[in-house]
């Protein structure tokens, strides 16, 4: 066994810089026997995957103005009615859950008991992703544009010129991914420090696209510990490998739309898609990603 | 039943004879030669007599075709440029394996020997490593570009070539601007890179050296067997190099893919050459070839299309 790994050790440092072709496929994330599971069903439309601090996950029903909770016994719950078809929402360092409020054109805040707080008003929003230290990134599909709020609640615009969707960061944070449903790409920008985003690149792709046409329909995402990044699409939840690589596409778990994903439960090693009047999960061995605080 | 099988095998005077015949023919050829086991030759050695070129070590933030990368190149000048006509120019990708002294493919001094012997024009080497977007905090991975830069289809890398690198060096330099007096050279998915380049701007690069290149599906790569065969015939001039050995993952089988590649050049009656070994994904055997592919790739007679 160690002269195994000795050799592994030899065999790696012989390697030109060219070996980087090896893979990260899809099947060393999914479990054998391991299949989608129905958790919820009976919404009308089912967005903004969100898991608290305990592995909970949130959800919301845009149309029907209300944000549920899924407990770690696959208990759905209301948490948030009249929620203005709230839309993207993610958690951030301070507990609270951030929410694309657009039915009142608002980012706002929720806390544990659903008060509303608002972080920025008259603004179009989609989805949107909370750093470690505070600031927000949300889309702005009608605007073209993406938005930063930075932790004194000022916002501003740090991209425009694109059809943006779904947003997330890489794991270290320094780099921000961005959704155009219309594009075979996924766009990256890398993070400065006053979170400006600067070179705008196709980084991801191509993206599988359904064989009857159109744009891959790629919508939200979620990153792993080790990079990797996962995006729903029409052709399934695509999966790519941090050098921008498709790795391999999970199935849908129905023929509906797919909308978004993240890591839940306990140990943030099950996926939880929202999927049309339904959600899903799924046990997979990879984990999902907290957004550290800056040191 | 195995037990009874052997029993049988043992017993038959013939049988057993025919065997130990095989056993021994497969351990002489072991010991003759091991698979993926290609030992440089002297054209990859320094000669003594012969004149060496200079090596000089750069860096480069691109700030038009991939904005913000940052990353390290060399020049190879041969010690026979002087100036006064334009020299031919070779690129390759992730040139630090290409230009290091301990590498596979020391293509630094294959250059100084075979353009002492005239086997190959003077030529000036540019040898680039893929770009990385730098973190801006501590903490931070800087982002790879390799996969994007080499992997994916379309003009990218080529107008980078073209409208930042070559400009730059051609300050320096005096370089041609013939396609015929240029090369591309890669390995991986720096050798579908290659490709890519001379499939895109035919009228710039006209000659392309790929080593287990990655013609399978990492972006899309695994069409090229298929357009070739489609698409009238460009004037490219290709050695390809592969092994039995190499990848076979969720991108593809590298081995099949260049079977592929060959098979769509001889159809489309491409000026080819395709060396397929029994290595791995690695540059032991495009390096030992690497004399003869530039003997071929900078023989004289002209490139096919142009017959």
């Amino acid at each position: 066994m160690i002269r195994c790994a000795v050799i592994a050790v030899v065999v790696a440092l012989l390697l030109p810089a060219g070996a980087g072709a090896q893979d990260m496929s899809v099947s060393s994330v999914l479990i054998e026997g391991q299949g989608w599971q129905l958790i919820a069903d009976g919404y009308k439309f089912t967005e903004g995957p969100a898991v608290d601090a305990d592995g909970q996950v949130y959800f919301t029903d845009i149309p029907n103005n209300r944000i549920h909770k899924i407990g770690l016994d696959d208990k759905v719950t209301v948490f948030a009615e009249s929620t203005a078809a709230t839309n993207g929402l993610m958690f951030g360092p301070d507990g609270l859950l951030y929410g694309c409020r657009n039915g009142d054109k608002r980012i706002v805040t929720y806390d544990k008991d659903a008060k509303v707080q608002t972080i920025a008003d008259d603004v179009n929003s989609n989805d949107l992703v909370v750093a470690g230290d505070g600031g927000v990134y949300f889309t702005d599909p009608p605007g073209g544009r993406v938005w930063y709020i930075n932790q004194k609640r000022e916002k501003r615009i740090v991209a425009e010129g694109l059809k943006p969707n779904g947003v997330i960061l890489w794991p270290d944070q320094g780099t921000l991914v961005v959704t155009d449903g219309g594009e075979p790409v996924l766009w990256t920008f890398r993070v400065e420090r006053d979170g400006a985003l600067t070179n705008k690149d196709r980084y991801y792709g191509p993206l599988q696209v359904p064989a009857a046409g159109g744009g891959p329909g790629s919508d939200g995402m979620t990153v792993d510990a080790v990079g990797r990044l996962y995006v729903t699409t029409r052709a399934g939840l695509q999966m790519f490998d941090p050098t921008g690589r498709l790795g391999g596409t999970i199935l849908k778990p129905h023929p509906g739309p797919l909308a978004n994903v993240c890591f839940g439960g306990k140990d943030l090693s099950t996926l939880y898609v929202t999927a049309g009047d339904k959600v899903y999960k799924r046990r997979v061995q990879a984990t999902g990603v907290r957004y550290a605080r800056p040191k | 039943m195995m037990r009874a099988l052997c029993d049988t095998l043992c017993r038959s005077r013939f049988l057993s004879s025919c065997l130990a015949a095989v056993v021994g023919a497969v351990l002489v050829a072991r010991e003759a030669r091991a698979v993926d086991d290609y030992p440089l030759g002297p054209d990859s050695k320094v000669q003594e007599g012969v004149p060496q070129g200079t090596v000089t070590k750069l860096s480069w933030t691109s700030e038009k075709v991939y904005p913000g990368t940052v990353r390290d190149y060399w020049i190879y000048v041969p010690k026979q440029y002087d100036g006064s006509q334009p020299a031919n120019v070779m690129v390759f990708q992730d040139g630090g394996s290409y230009v290091k002294p301990d590498g596979d493919f020391l293509a630094t001094v294959v250059f100084d020997n075979l353009i002492y012997k005239k086997e190959m024009p003077v030529t000036i080497g540019i040898f680039i490593n893929p770009g990385v977007i730098p973190a801006a905090e501590a903490g931070q991975k800087p982002r790879q570009n390799r996969s994007f830069e080499y992997d994916s289809l379309g003009d990218q890398y080529a107008r980078f070539l073209l409208e930042e690198i070559l400009p730059e060096v051609g300050n320096q330099y005096k370089l041609t601007n013939e396609a015929s007096g240029r090369a591309i050279c890669g390995i991986s998915s720096g050798g579908i890179c290659a490709w890519t380049v001379a499939w895109e701007r035919p009228d710039a690069f006209s000659k392309v050296l790929s080593h287990v290149g990655s013609f399978t599906n990492i972006r899309g790569g695994h069409a090229y067997h298929a357009l070739i065969r489609k698409t009238e015939r460009k004037p490219i001039r290709v050695f390809l190099q592969d092994g039995s050995g190499d990848l076979d993952n969720v991108h593809g089988s590298w081995p099949l893919a260049n079977q592929e590649m060959a098979a769509a050049l001889k159809f489309s009656k491409y000026d080819y050459r395709f060396e397929y070994g029994d290595g791995g994904h690695n540059g032991k055997h495009g390096g030992a070839l690497m004399p003869e592919s530039l003997r071929w790739l900078w023989r004289t007679a002209p490139a096919a299309a142009s017959k």
